[in-house]
């Protein structure tokens, strides 16, 4: 194994048997798309109340993400991307419809749930790359995978290999204030990948970033689909992430435009 | 793996060493202010607590050690007769006043209200301790007293031999003691029976001063004898006299013979000496310590002060901590988006009170150790810190960390994930 692959495969040796990728339906899914889709959504709609007023910042979403592929999620500001993200990663719960996450339908599931979904099967890049200003860059990927319960012996030698995958070994020590921010971002891919998580969620992975190091972590992220068959779902303005991207849908007004 | 608590902390140095400055100020806060209570409860009858008397003998309406009535002597040769008595002796509290005969120190400051112990330096059952200068058998010479070393500045008396007058009589310093000086009471004085009654029945001469001016003879009168009068050096008062069965003394301090019951001998003593009540040494000192903490007031607002400091303490690591807290909200909010459980963000805030709970209370408790010994030497006001005291404060500090944790952990509870994708 090198540093330019990306062989995740030890990562399972320390992790519980996964469940089968789709367990079970609880909604009709269209046959064909039944091995293939990692998310499908119908109908989703959220409506924020503030006092007396309401504001409707989703309408009817349908949306099918495939497996393995990069779906970029565009449109303008306010139109509604974040709001559709953070129902996707079942961190908000919508005001109707159903979401279906590698064959299971999140909306009826608990918080508790929900949580524990998230945490097997759901990594998160954010655009302010939330890294842990105190803990080092190892330190952030040890947390991550210490969270997602892998035992304390493998924790560093597994921390220490998911940052060789994103190149930054040189680097473990160092604290996120003492990283450029295309580190950061690395550093933010690796903790992400702790754990083997099937889905990538990254809100604006490369907004902070500048033209080198968007490039790399594009590049990451595309190998991070297409040599370990991750479901990548991107929120984004960036249109070099086109160029890597399987599909790209447009939200505008809180609809999905063709 | 690194302690996400430990490491938050540490984080930012100098803000750490604020945010622990208000913890060791909480700390001290509360260990002063039950130091000072439990210092205070403890000085009160610090006295009785060192006797070695299993019973003391008081009169009817003793109120507590230093407020009673006298009682004769012939009922310490009375007492000796009861059954079950092993030795009897006598010990008389008065009160008085203290002059120094050094004209520089301020006129203000010359007279100090004194409080007289009386006892038989040879005795077994009576004895201010520890000695730490002086000698305990220099008593016996007439008019001489023991001081506490708190009280030297005070009364004048700079080292061994130096002279003072009690009431009309001479003093002179023959050993000093430390830590018996009870700060709700005047300055004590240590002296045998014999002075004591020579400086309790001496009370205040008048003295009239005349000189020639101008072709006038001018006169001026005193009530009092001073160095001013006659010089202190100068003095030879008479030899004090033995107490007789008729002089008052204030107890009658028993030791039980071995294996005696003293609920049967204090019951005999009572019966024996019309006018008295017999009490053991505990609840003599239970008796003089209940009168100040709640008949004076001066515990409840000693107690009110420790309740306060708790308070104040809570309201300061709770500010602490929610400022954390808040600081690191992101934080919190990521490990929630990860789909960490509320567990393990209680856990790290829990675990950074701890830290603060136990790094706040070592160099509080240290600083209050310190100042113990300080005001003890400088103010003869003692701070006490028992192993008790240090582990009832940790116990406190510990749980007003977790209490204000607990307050922080609401901000957390009610954090909205989403948070985590503003950038």
């Amino acid at each position: 194994m090198t540093a330019s692959s990306l062989d995740l495969t030890r990562l399972s040796e320390h992790l519980p048997t996964e469940a089968p990728l789709l367990a079970e339906r609880t909604f009709p899914l269209d046959i064909g798309r039944y091995h293939t889709d990692a998310i499908v959504t119908r109908g989703v709609e959220m409506v924020f109340q503030n006092g007396s007023e309401q504001f409707q910042a989703l309408k009817g979403i349908d949306l099918d993400v495939h497996i393995g592929d990069i779906q970029l999620l565009m449109g303008p500001s306010g139109s509604g991307k974040t709001t559709l993200l953070s129902i996707l990663a079942g961190i908000l719960t919508p005001t109707a419809g159903s979401v279906n996450l590698l064959g299971r339908e999140i909306t009826s599931m608990s918080r508790e749930q929900l949580a524990k979904f998230r945490l097997k099967n759901i990594g998160f890049i954010f655009q302010g790359f939330n890294l842990f200003p105190a803990l080092t860059a190892q330190e952030n990927v040890e947390l991550a995978l210490r969270v997602k319960g892998m035992p304390a012996k493998a924790v560093r030698q597994e921390a220490r290999f998911l940052l060789d995958q994103v190149g930054l070994s040189a680097q473990a020590k160092q604290l996120p204030r003492d990283l450029s921010g295309g580190q950061k971002q690395r550093v933010a891919i690796a903790r992400a990948l702790a754990g083997n998580p099937r889905l990538i969620m990254a809100d604006e992975p490369t907004a902070a970033l500048d033209s080198q190091n968007g490039h790399a972590v594009i590049e990451l992220l595309r190998r991070l689909a297409k040599e370990s068959g991750r479901t990548v779902l991107m929120v984004t303005h960036d249109p070099r992430i086109m160029d890597v991207a399987d599909r790209v849908v447009y939200l505008e007004d809180g609809m999905l435009k063709a | 793996m690194a302690s996400i608590a430990r490491k938050n902390l540490f984080e930012d140095i100098p803000r750490f060493l604020v945010a622990q400055a208000g913890i060791v100020f909480a700390v001290s806060l509360v260990t002063i202010q039950v130091g000072i209570l439990r210092g205070f409860t403890r000085g009160t009858a610090l006295l009785i607590d060192q006797s070695k008397a299993d019973i003391w003998v008081g009169s009817a309406d003793m109120v507590q050690m230093e407020l009673t009535s006298p009682l004769p002597l012939e009922q310490l040769l009375q007492a000796r007769k009861v059954p079950g008595v092993a030795l009897a002796e006598a010990l008389v509290v008065s009160s008085s006043r203290w002059r120094t005969p050094d004209k520089t120190v301020p006129p203000t400051k010359r007279i100090t209200p004194v409080r007289i112990f009386g006892f038989n330096p040879k005795g077994q059952l009576f004895a201010p301790e520890p000695i730490t200068q002086g000698s305990l058998s220099a008593l016996t010479e007439p008019y001489t007293v023991i001081v506490d070393e708190s009280n030297q500045q005070s009364l004048n008396l700079k080292q061994l031999g130096a002279v003072g007058t009690i009431a009309s009589l001479k003093a002179k310093l023959v050993g000093t003691t430390q830590g018996t000086q009870s700060i709700a009471s005047s300055t004590y004085i240590f002296t045998s029976l014999e002075s004591a009654k020579a400086y309790a029945q001496s009370g205040i001469s008048p003295e009239v001063n005349c000189r020639l001016q101008d072709g006038n003879i001018r006169c001026n009168s005193n009530y009092d004898i001073t160095s001013t009068a006659i010089g202190v050096d100068n003095l030879t008062p008479p030899v004090p006299e033995k107490l007789s069965a008729t002089d008052p003394i204030s107890y009658i301090l028993v030791k039980a013979t071995p294996n005696q019951n003293l609920k049967t001998l204090k019951q005999a003593l009572e019966k024996a000496l019309p006018g008295t009540r017999a009490f053991t040494r505990l609840e003599m000192a239970q008796q003089t310590r209940d009168f100040w903490q709640k008949r004076t007031g001066v515990g409840f607002v000693l107690g009110l002060g420790a309740t306060v400091g708790v308070i104040v303490g809570m309201v300061i690591v709770s500010q602490i901590l929610y400022s954390s807290v808040s600081d690191h909200l992101k934080e919190f909010g990521t490990l929630k988006a990860m789909g960490a459980s509320d567990w393990v963000i209680y856990g790290v805030i829990l675990e950074q009170a701890l830290w603060m709970a136990v790094l706040g209370y070592i160099p509080g408790i240290l600083l209050c150790l310190g100042l113990g010994s300080w005001t003890l030497a400088t103010q003869g006001i003692i701070i006490l810190i028992t192993p008790l005291t240090a582990g009832g404060v940790l116990l406190v500090t510990v749980s007003m960390c977790i209490g204000s944790a607990l307050f922080a952990i609401q901000k957390v509870t009610h954090v909205d994930p989403a948070i985590v994708f503003k950038a």
